[in-house]
């Protein structure tokens, strides 16, 4: 690979990484809809993980765009824990296919929950709590536009999530 | 005897039921609850699908007594405690394997307890202690020493049950015709687990199996409103009772498309109606919840007055194939999983029971006092559960520290 093809991958890589980010920032100020900005039309969600109790690899999520557009729009009809879920994120691996119109990322993740009604907001709201960790499994489709979302896997470690969410991760 | 009864009896029809809250703080009831009901009466644990394979495991804890379920190499589902006879430590730590694995201090096919060797065999029997002539001469031999075996059955969908109660009457005793509103779903052809999840709450026990015992707190899922509750026949479905504390709901015909994004249920179980739904609940803590193409089973422990584990179970078909499989999951998920509609919901209602009801929190009255011909919003299920409740407790639901109170007079 010469010198400028070095750069080119590079710079593609650079552009993954900087849409997982943005990504994560979207999803933390719940920004649901231009989240979904950054994914293809044909993009697909998932999370899933592996119980060693029934040892068997379980989905525990799993939705197209209407399907996600869907959920969100219903939100405000639900009652919810309204804590303020906040990602960190790594990006370890982004690989790019030879032709440069696709390409593969892991990324880890801890996301955290800052509780505001969950249990006692008198004295829990302000508390900040681990709520599950895991890493992303992401495909990308790269266009002229940059890369887009084609596929997230949410792999979680953390299987005891107690309450749960309503929230994508 | 006559007014200690109808002091027992807080269900006597007239005015407004209602339990003291303390029967859900209460150290002391906490205990005498571990001794009186979850020692003594049968619990559905596991799914037989998780153990598939002669010598398959699993472990788990009733009233703080660990447990080994095992799959014997006949075959036959076996439950002994999880305790060395030696020096009484913890002998399986995983939650599920396989004994055909050796570990790092045992021999495959057999259970090691790793502290000192002491190895057993399928059927609970001793089979080996390291130096054991030396140590004991004749005093003690492998023959004379064995894991506890507890009463164990596979029944209802192929859950496995198990009581701590070596004198406990059998399991179709104990469950009477319980299981008959379910009973061709169930038990037509295998069942298989395709979802496990666990939940620890900050609230009471008796919170949760009330939640799934009463259908008026549909008023907080937006789902339940749409699909159910504004559609025919939901104010028809009756609750039926049956002896020991169990209770049934009849069944309706849900629409799923009335909820944006959801889809009606394209499969669903042997006799059951497509987008049925029926559930029975069993004392002390275990749900069977059929909605269209899946069943969703709830079992719980205790580990505090303040302090539930919840266990969920999904289930479809052994026979499904991948793709039905793929689309029961769905279905799920969508109002079960942990990131579904309605049971995130759900233990938001009970966290906050957990929050206004700690141990020392100010007595209060909960009321159970809607009475609707045993129709859906009727609260005669949580009415049956504390009648048997304080059947089983000496205690009336409603004035619980009574017989403390006769012992202080």
């Amino acid at each position: 690979m010469n010198i400028m093809a070095q750069a080119e991958l590079k710079s593609v890589e650079r552009a993954i990484a900087d849409v997982i980010y943005r990504a994560c920032l979207l999803l933390d100020e719940q920004k649901f809809m231009e989240w979904l900005d950054l994914c293809a039309p044909e993009f697909s969600y998932r999370i899933t993980t592996y119980s060693p109790e029934i040892r068997r690899q379980m989905t525990w999520y799993e939705q197209d765009v209407p399907g996600l557009k869907g959920m969100i729009e219903m939100l405000p009809k639900h009652n919810t824990d309204h804590g303020q879920l906040t990602r960190h994120v790594t990006v370890y691996t982004v690989d790019v296919a030879r032709s440069q119109t696709e390409a593969t990322a892991i990324s880890s993740f801890a996301c955290y929950r800052t509780m505001l009604d969950g249990i006692n907001s008198h004295m829990d709201s302000g508390e900040t709590q681990l709520f599950l960790i895991g890493r992303y499994h992401d495909r990308f489709s790269i266009g002229e536009q940059g890369p887009r979302f084609l596929h997230r896997n949410v792999v979680l470690d953390t299987r005891r999530l107690d309450k749960g969410s309503h929230y994508p991760i | 005897m006559t007014a200690q009864m109808d002091r027992v009896a807080y269900d006597s029809g007239e005015s407004i039921p209602y339990v003291d809250s303390r029967i859900y703080t209460d150290h002391g009831i906490f205990e005498e609850e571990l001794d009186n009901i979850w020692k003594k009466v049968w619990i559905a644990t596991v799914h037989e699908s998780e153990l598939p394979a002669p010598l398959d495991f699993r472990t788990l804890t009733v009233a703080r007594e660990p447990i080994i379920l095992l799959r014997g190499s006949d075959s036959k589902v076996r439950a002994f405690l999880n305790v060395c006879p030696h020096r009484g430590n913890l002998i399986i730590r995983q939650p599920a394997g396989s004994l055909t694995v050796a570990e790092p201090s045992g021999n495959a096919n057999r259970m090691t307890c790793m502290f000192h060797a002491w190895q057993f065999d399928c059927f609970g029997r001793c089979v080996d202690i390291p130096r054991a002539k030396a140590g004991y001469q004749d005093r003690l031999k492998k023959e004379d020493v064995a894991l506890t075996e507890l009463p164990c059955e596979v029944a209802h969908g192929g859950f496995v049950w198990i009581t701590l109660s070596a004198d406990a009457a059998p399991l179709s005793e104990y469950i009477g015709q319980a299981f008959d509103i379910m009973k061709e779903e169930l038990d037509t052809e295998p069942l298989a687990v395709f979802h496990y999840h666990k939940a620890i709450i900050s609230s009471n026990y008796k919170l949760w199996h009330d939640t799934n015992s009463e259908f008026y707190h549909d008023y907080m899922h937006y789902f339940n409103r749409a699909t159910s509750m504004l559609q025919k026949g939901y104010f028809d479905r009756q609750y039926t009772a049956f002896p020991n504390g169990h209770c049934t709901v009849g069944s309706m015909e849900v629409k799923y498309d009335a909820y944006q994004g959801a889809a009606d249920r394209v499969l669903s179980f042997p006799g059951m109606p497509r987008n049925g739904w029926k559930m029975v609940d069993l004392f002390p803590g275990a749900t069977y919840n059929i909605r269209g193409s899946s069943l969703r089973v709830d079992t719980m422990t205790p580990l505090g007055p303040d302090k539930v584990m919840i266990e969920f179970r999904g289930l479809g078909l052994k026979r499904d194939t991948p793709d039905e499989q793929a689309q029961r999951i769905r279905d799920h998920n969508t109002i079960w999983g942990p990131f579904g509609r309605n049971l995130h919901e759900d233990l938001l209602g009970i966290t906050g029971q957990g929050v206004t009801m700690r141990p020392g929190s100010t007595p209060r009255r909960i009321l159970h006092g809607r009475r609707e011909n045993n129709t859906i919003h009727d609260e005669i299920g949580m009415r049956h559960f504390y009648t048997e409740w304080a059947r089983r407790m000496g205690r009336s639901p409603s004035n619980p520290l009574y017989r403390a109170q006769i012992a202080a007079e």
